[in-house]
């Protein structure tokens, strides 16, 4: 049988591609010791048998004439079978999560790209939507082109108020329509930083049941926790333990561990939603890159599901690094000043401008006009809390990303920081 | 030097959509950061030094030559495509899209348009319609069009008005007959979807005269033109290459009518999801808002390695390149079209292509209700027989019955093609002789 094709390829302009991988050398040399590790370590893992092909220095990959040609020709809509594949597999290793549990898998261009499609097929204008806040605020005007009304759900130091989520569920007007999606990010929240507990995802997953909402679990930090308590697990893995399952929509990045300019996202949820994102990919962008994926899978499938642990255990490390550092310096310059929470994953710390009264004889609420101003004028910027509340209404608090700087330009940065809030104070 | 039309211009022609984007807050602040020593805790991005992607090194096939091109990409290059980057695209790659229109159709900067990157082309032509058309409107679209663009259409609800096309690719006359007589209480359409080099389905090409005759209309009827390019540089026939529509309303009173979609697909590769728009810039500042919020930018990582191997090459060896590439389809059309010659006399009916990948041809099955079906035969018999080809009614911005056909001759090898269309030789017959 003879199929005349819909596509034409020529042959390709590309002949190889190699990607040389390696642990990079700044990284290794922040590397905690092996011997740190000991009191963390399980009876059990000690007991393993060690991995022939440990991921360590750097390896040459390199992709066959096959692999090439796969990643230079179209693909499917929902991605490569064996990236795919990957995934679930990640997914059973990460969250207990099985295939036969009617929930598929996507591979989208990085997870704003499945956000956006997830939002498009489950909201409908005007609809409201539960949003915790503070917001990621890249997703505000998903909802905001939609006209969602966005309801806040409040946080705090242990993640979402399910408290907060109860009330607002239990007084809605019985004449409107209950919200379908609550949008949460549960693992090292932008821009708070905060982790939600176990105990409040089990009340939110309770919730969810009760008032027929779906959670929108955006967790691309979920790699990147470095807390010294047990990491709770996702809402995908608790959600196995209620009577149904199919509540979660899971969406996974590898931004912050692999890379944020590949754009390489995964959406795991129950099939009906992963259909609806994939029409609306084959109309608007026909589907995620073939080429970066197949340079990404060759590299995963090369580490194996350990390597890939042991990889997002060295970058958490790293940001843990980074956290300590900035923390430092905030106690240093800003203790009575501002005041926060510490981060246990993620690279962002939320803190909040101490600036005095106001006119009124209320607290100063307005960092946005303090940075556009005072710390401007002092040579240093941090994000103003606003842009990450739904309302868009003032806040004293600000994000600073804790990702980049060297430790120099961190104490700096802060010490700047409290020139511009006592000047601000003084000016009041 | 070309007159651009004004900003203001394009308010009618913006959706409503289009006018409800915001610019995103946080990069508002960005300007902020270029005031000398200034320290910056603004931007959440992740540290690439965490990224375990050290070098990428590739070969390449050097169109000047027979030996491969090895390209290494390392250093601060690399760090560029592991990292987010700018919303329209990275400026290297943006740079050399500016040089080459620049060669290719004799447009600058400064004009009143700028360019963005896409995941590929169909990624810009999804929102550009978003960014023009309102739900219920009226659009203009050449019919047969490519099927992938209707949906978008659909999505919007649109009023599909279908303007005939022939051997000389789009008709004015038919569109300038639409626009006559267009019910004065009724808004015109706004946009008009054209793939002027062999388009797909029908392989044709449009003449300059053609192309001068619709710009002369969208001047005078007012509406711009989506000008979906992707075989521009599969041109293989033997005439002077027509100027794009691009290059050619430089010589229009005011530029600024004209959105160019520009594909890598057929001639990099389709898998790496590459394309570029070059459009009036109010209309190119509402698509970057859409892109920030939809997916946030095109991949860093691609256009760097595409950059990478352009860069390579030169605009020389492009030019190069893309000939080559035309040369393969025209010999691998040679060979469809004789086997066609040889098999299908008398039982199709075709015009030969110039340029792209695809043959559209009438199967002439003198069905006694003189009606045609290709759908019907291709699902029935043609596959029973052993052949598929693509039924012309999806082509069809309204779905009618055709006896068209679309084939792509781009993959088969010669004996598989001599089948193939064998095969479709006694599906005709057995057709004909089951009506008969």
């Amino acid at each position: 049988m003879t199929l005349t094709p819909i596509v034409g390829q020529h042959d390709a302009a590309v002949n190889t591609v190699q990607v040389r991988v390696g642990v990079n050398e700044h990284l290794a040399n922040k590397t905690l010791p092996a011997e740190f590790y000991d009191r963390y370590l399980s009876r059990a893992a000690k007991n393993r048998q060690p991995d022939p092909n440990p991921a360590s220095d750097e390896i040459q990959l390199e992709l066959s004439p096959q692999e090439l040609a796969v990643g230079l020709q179209y693909s499917l809509t929902r991605g490569l079978p064996d990236l795919q594949e990957w995934v679930y597999g990640l997914q059973t290793t990460s969250h207990g999560r099985e295939k036969d549990e009617g929930w598929s898998v996507s591979i989208g261009a990085g997870s704003q790209d499945l956000i956006y499609k997830a939002v498009t097929a489950l909201v409908n204008p005007g609809e409201a939507v539960l949003i915790e806040a503070p917001v990621y605020a890249g997703v505000l005007p998903i909802f905001q082109t939609l006209d969602c009304e966005m309801i806040e759900v409040e946080t705090d130091a242990q993640g979402i108020r399910s408290d907060s989520l109860r009330s607002t569920l239990d007084s809605w007007p019985a004449s409107k329509p209950k919200p379908k999606v609550l949008y949460t990010v549960p693992f090292g929240c932008n821009p708070t930083g905060m982790t939600a507990t176990l105990k409040r995802r089990l009340e939110v997953l309770e919730l969810s049941r009760e008032h027929g909402f779906l959670i929108l679990e955006d967790d691309p930090y979920y790699y990147l926790y470095y807390g010294t308590t047990p990491r709770p697990p996702s809402y995908f893995d608790l959600e196995k333990k209620q009577p149904e399952i199919g509540r979660v929509v899971r969406f996974d990045s590898l931004s912050k561990v692999l890379s944020s300019g590949i754009r390489l996202g995964f959406v795991s949820a129950p099939e009906p939603i992963v259909r609806a994102m994939e029409l609306h990919t084959m109309m608007a962008n026909l589907q995620p890159s073939s080429l970066s994926q197949v340079i990404a899978l060759k590299l995963l499938k090369t580490w194996g599901y350990a390597g890939f642990r042991a990889h997002t255990e060295r970058v958490s490390q790293f940001y843990r690094e980074k956290r300590d550092i900035f923390e430092v310096a905030l106690r240093r310059h800003l203790a009575g000043l501002a005041e926060w929470t510490t981060p246990e994953a993620g690279m962002f710390v939320w803190f909040k401008l101490l600036l005095g009264t106001a006119a009124d004889g209320g607290p100063a609420e307005d960092s946005e006009s303090i940075i556009r101003t005072k710390a401007f004028e002092h040579g240093v910027l941090a994000l103003p809390g606003t842009v990450f509340l739904p309302s868009g209404r003032k806040t004293a608090y600000v994000r600073a990303s804790f990702s980049l700087l060297p430790p120099d330009e961190v104490n700096e940065a802060l010490k700047r920081l409290k020139v511009a809030i006592i000047d601000a104070r003084d000016s009041a | 030097m070309v007159k651009a039309l004004p900003a203001e211009f394009y308010q009618t022609f913006l959706s409503d959509a289009a006018k409800e984007r915001k610019p995103s807050p946080i990069r508002g602040l960005y300007p902020l950061e270029a005031k000398p020593g200034v320290i910056s805790l603004l931007a959440g991005k992740p540290n690439s030094t965490t990224f375990p992607l050290d070098g990428v090194k590739l070969t390449a096939r050097d169109p000047s030559s027979s030996s491969p091109v090895e390209i290494e990409i390392g250093g601060a290059q690399l760090q560029e495509g592991l990292q987010y980057g700018p919303t329209a695209g990275l400026p290297c790659l943006l740079e050399w899209v500016y040089g080459l229109q620049e060669l290719e159709h004799g447009r600058k900067k400064g004009e009143g348009w700028r360019a963005s990157i896409g995941s590929g082309s169909q990624d810009l032509i999804y929102k550009a319609i978003n960014a023009i058309v309102n739900p219920g409107e009226p659009v203009l679209v050449e019919s047969p069009v490519y099927a992938g663009v209707l949906p978008m259409f659909e999505a919007l609800h649109c009023e599909m008005i279908e303007v005939d096309t022939d051997a000389y690719g789009i008709s004015a006359d038919s569109l300038r007959k639409v626009l006559e007589n267009w019910p004065a209480s009724k808004p015109k359409p706004k946009v008009l979807y054209t793939v002027p080099y062999g388009c797909n389905p029908t392989g044709m090409t449009a003449t300059q005269e053609r192309r001068e005759a619709v710009l002369a209309l969208a001047r005078e009827h007012n509406f711009l033109i989506l000008e979906d390019d992707p075989y521009y540089y599969l041109y293989y026939g033997i005439g002077a290459r027509a100027p794009s529509y691009f290059a050619l309303e430089a010589q229009q009173p005011e530029v600024g009518r004209v959105l160019r979609f520009d594909s890598l697909s057929k001639i990099l590769s389709s898998g790496i999801r590459i394309g570029f728009l070059c459009g009036p810039e109010p209309i190119m500042t509402v698509i970057d808002m859409h892109t920030a919020v939809a997916s946030l930018q095109t991949p860093s990582l691609t256009q760097t390695i595409t950059y990478a191997i352009l860069n390579a090459w030169g605009y020389v060896g492009f030019k190069k390149h893309t000939e080559s590439v035309s040369q393969f389809y025209r010999e691998k059309r040679d060979v469809f079209e004789s086997a066609m010659k040889k098999h299908l006399n008398g039982l199709a009916e075709w015009t030969s292509p110039e340029a792209g990948m695809f043959i559209w041809f009438k199967l002439v099955l003198n069905s006694p209700d003189g009606e045609d079906d290709s759908e019907a035969l291709v699902r029935t018999k043609a596959y029973e027989r052993g052949v598929l080809a693509l039924p012309g009614t999806i082509f069809l911005p309204n779905g009618r019955k055709t006896a068209y056909v679309r084939a792509a001759f781009s993959l088969l090898p010669e004996p598989d093609v001599n089948e193939a269309v064998k095969r479709l030789r006694d599906t005709i017959l057995d057709a004909r002789q089951a009506s008969a």
